[in-house]
């Protein structure tokens, strides 16, 4: 069953684990080429607070990274529920970002 | 050669639209009730704009996208919106305001009351938005804008104590009306800050086609245009103080401001005043009404550009041509400019937190300035500017209140 | 790798030939269970930018363009196969002519042309 999901309404939304954890929120999709398709292979989800997520944190202009975030692949997001994603692995197995 | 030309140029027409209803308002009350000691303000404000404007003009300059496009890729249209929304208010209102500034010239010089001189001001505005390109408009502008040195002639010529004016520049604690000083403090920040020069000047380093190459000229531009525009809000403020000061003058209407050419210009007092202030007003008008079309369009992913033939851009032109309309439509209520400007002012005030910190981010971003980041100095002040204005947000509504 | 919101989103568009088409002011994806999200289109559009903000103000939109009778296949969707490349903007591999993008432009212009000096 195929439908269509606006990137607006998804970036930004909370992300939870199995056990109904708050994660963090959904900050980015990365897309990679697949013969003459983009596919969404990794999102970035990022723990990071209201202002550093404008990118106005004071580390940023201090020139330090972003806290925080991991890297989830594509198989590891659920979103049957596009309003409520939740991961499909444990945090475990994500990668930090 | 031609570089260093078109540089002058631009340094020399900075006056033009500098000066303008909001300036002369303040600069004349500051110095009519504190005498010199807000000089400081003026100069601190000029600083703050200059800095400002400097950084747009580089984000211009090597992303070739104006502040309100690079707001808009950056950050995205939610974030957008809210400064977007502010900044059209203001600049409807500011226009109102400049509208009925250049039109209380015209009264000034001809008798008939202001409310009769809108409409006209108005159409002709929107004639030279027309049939104008940039260079006419800005050069055009600037070049007429030069009577407001008038001003600078009429400080100089009243002799001040160079010792007293010097003590100006120094940030000092009034003797009387706390809460007014700092009520005009900040109104003069407000005046001189507009949210709309910042993205005009950006919107300028587009049609101009500034690229890396031209960083020295947006330097320049941006520090000794802006420094040169400062002179002339320095000038009414040293006269108004010497002619008005010592009777602790509040003035109340443009008519009574005249009165301080007196002295200098004689008989030609309310005349040159009246011309200072209708070109200056003028001026300004032109600009914010084609800077509504700038950032609408800009935002909004329009074809835009004052040098392209109209047809091409014509959501561009109903762009400014709406705000035009609005705002004569308004000042042709006859509302008093001062009051107008005051409260625009303050609106300036509020959301400058909103409009600095994208700069502080933009310019730290290499997508968008490239190898020309700010450095730690740089970034400093900007932070201890955003920390200042957004204190000022805080106070401004109390302080027109209480001060106003 | 491409960082689609950052990088596509609320980026300038042009066409074949060069021409500014507006902004990536959406953008759809296809969503089947089992298999990673798909780029499926590009929407450029005032209605669009109007749901960004909220469904109500989206729907005002619309309504307006339905009034000026400027809503036939707006907002624009364009398919991300038509996309010929990404850098710095979004190159399409279509003529602006071909979407419903410029429509309130052409209207305008109408208007606009009348008047001396258009040209």
């Amino acid at each position: 069953m195929s439908a269509l999901l606006r990137l607006d309404r998804l970036i930004g939304r909370a992300v939870h684990t199995a056990n109904n954890r708050r994660l963090g929120r959904l900050e980015e999709f990365r897309a990679t080429r697949r013969g003459k398709d983009w596919i969404i292979s990794e999102y970035v989800v990022g723990t990071a607070g209201l202002l550093e997520r404008l990118g106005l944190g004071v580390r940023l202009i201090l020139g330090f990274k972003r806290p925080g975030g991991y890297i989830v692949r594509w198989d590891q997001l659920d979103l049957s529920d596009p309003d409520r994603p939740r991961l499909t692995c444990s945090v475990e197995d994500l990668r930090r970002g | 050669m031609r570089k260093i030309f078109n540089l002058a140029l631009g340094i020399v027409t900075s006056i033009g639209g500098f000066v303008e209803v909001g300036s002369i308002s303040t600069s004349v009350q500051a110095g009519a009730e504190f005498g010199f000691s807000l000089l400081w303000a003026v100069a601190a404000a000029t600083l703050f704009l200059a800095a400002l404007a400097e950084m747009a003009g580089r984000v211009a300059a090597v992303s070739r996208q104006s502040m309100a496009a690079a707001v808009r890729e950056r950050f995205g249209f939610h974030f957008q919106i809210v400064p977007l929304s502010a900044e059209l208010v203001i600049d409807t209102l500011l226009l109102t305001a400049e509208l009925g500034g250049a039109a209380i010239a015209v009264k000034m010089l001809t008798g008939i009351d202001f409310e009769w001189w809108v409409l006209p001001v108005g159409v002709l505005g929107w004639l030279v938005l027309w049939f104008g390109n940039f260079s006419v408009i800005e050069d055009g502008i600037g070049l007429l804008g030069m009577v407001t040195l008038s001003f600078v002639v009429a400080a100089w010529r009243l002799h001040p104590d160079p010792g007293q004016v010097v003590r100006g520049f120094a940030p000092s604690v009034p003797h009387h009306d706390v809460t007014r000083y700092a009520f005009l403090t900040v109104s003069i920040v407000g005046a001189t800050v507009s949210p709309y020069l910042l993205n005009f000047y950006s919107s300028g380093a587009i049609e101009e086609k500034w690229s890396q190459q031209d960083l020295w000229i947006n330097r320049s531009t941006a520090w000794l245009g802006m420094g040169f525009g400062s002179t002339v809000a320095m000038g009414c403020l040293v006269t108004a103080a010497i002619v008005f000061g010592p009777q602790h003058l509040k003035v109340e209407s443009y008519e009574q401001a005249a009165q301080m050419f007196v002295p200098v210009y004689g008989r030609w007092a309310v005349a040159l005043f009246a011309v200072s202030l209708g070109i200056g007003c003028f001026g300004a008008a032109v600009e914010i009404a084609l800077n509504a079309g700038y950032v609408l369009g800009q935002s909004l992913g329009w074809t835009w550009g004052i040098d392209r033939k109209r047809r091409d851009v014509s959501r561009f032109v109903t762009a400014f041509s709406v705000v035009l309309v609005l705002a004569v439509a308004i000042a042709a209520l006859g509302f008093d400019p001062l009051r107008v400007t005051l409260i625009s002012t303050a609106l300036t005030v509020v959301i400058m937190p909103l409009v600095v910190l994208p700069f502080l981010v933009l310019v730290n971003d290499e997508e968008y300035v490239g190898r020309h980041t700010s450095g730690p100095f740089g970034n400093g002040i900007l932070a201890t500017l955003t920390i200042l204005g957004a204190l000022m947000a805080i106070v401004v509504i109390p302080l027109e209140v209480f001060g106003g | 790798m491409m960082d689609v919101a950052r990088d596509v989103l609320d980026t300038r568009v042009v066409d074949r030939n060069g021409r500014e088409m507006g902004r990536v002011d959406g953008i759809l994806l296809d969503h089947q269970t089992g298999r990673p999200l798909r780029l499926s289109a590009i929407v450029i559009g005032p209605a669009a930018l109007g749901d960004r903000l909220h469904p109500a103000v989206g729907r005002i939109v619309r309504r307006i363009e339905q009034r000026f009778g400027l809503d036939r296949n707006r907002p624009a969707l364009i398919d991300f196969a038509d996309v010929d490349s990404i850098d710095d903007k979004v190159r399409l591999r279509l003529t602006i002519g071909e979407t419903a993008v410029d429509a309130v432009e052409q209207r305008l212009r109408a208007w606009v042309s009348r008047l001396p000096g258009a040209q």
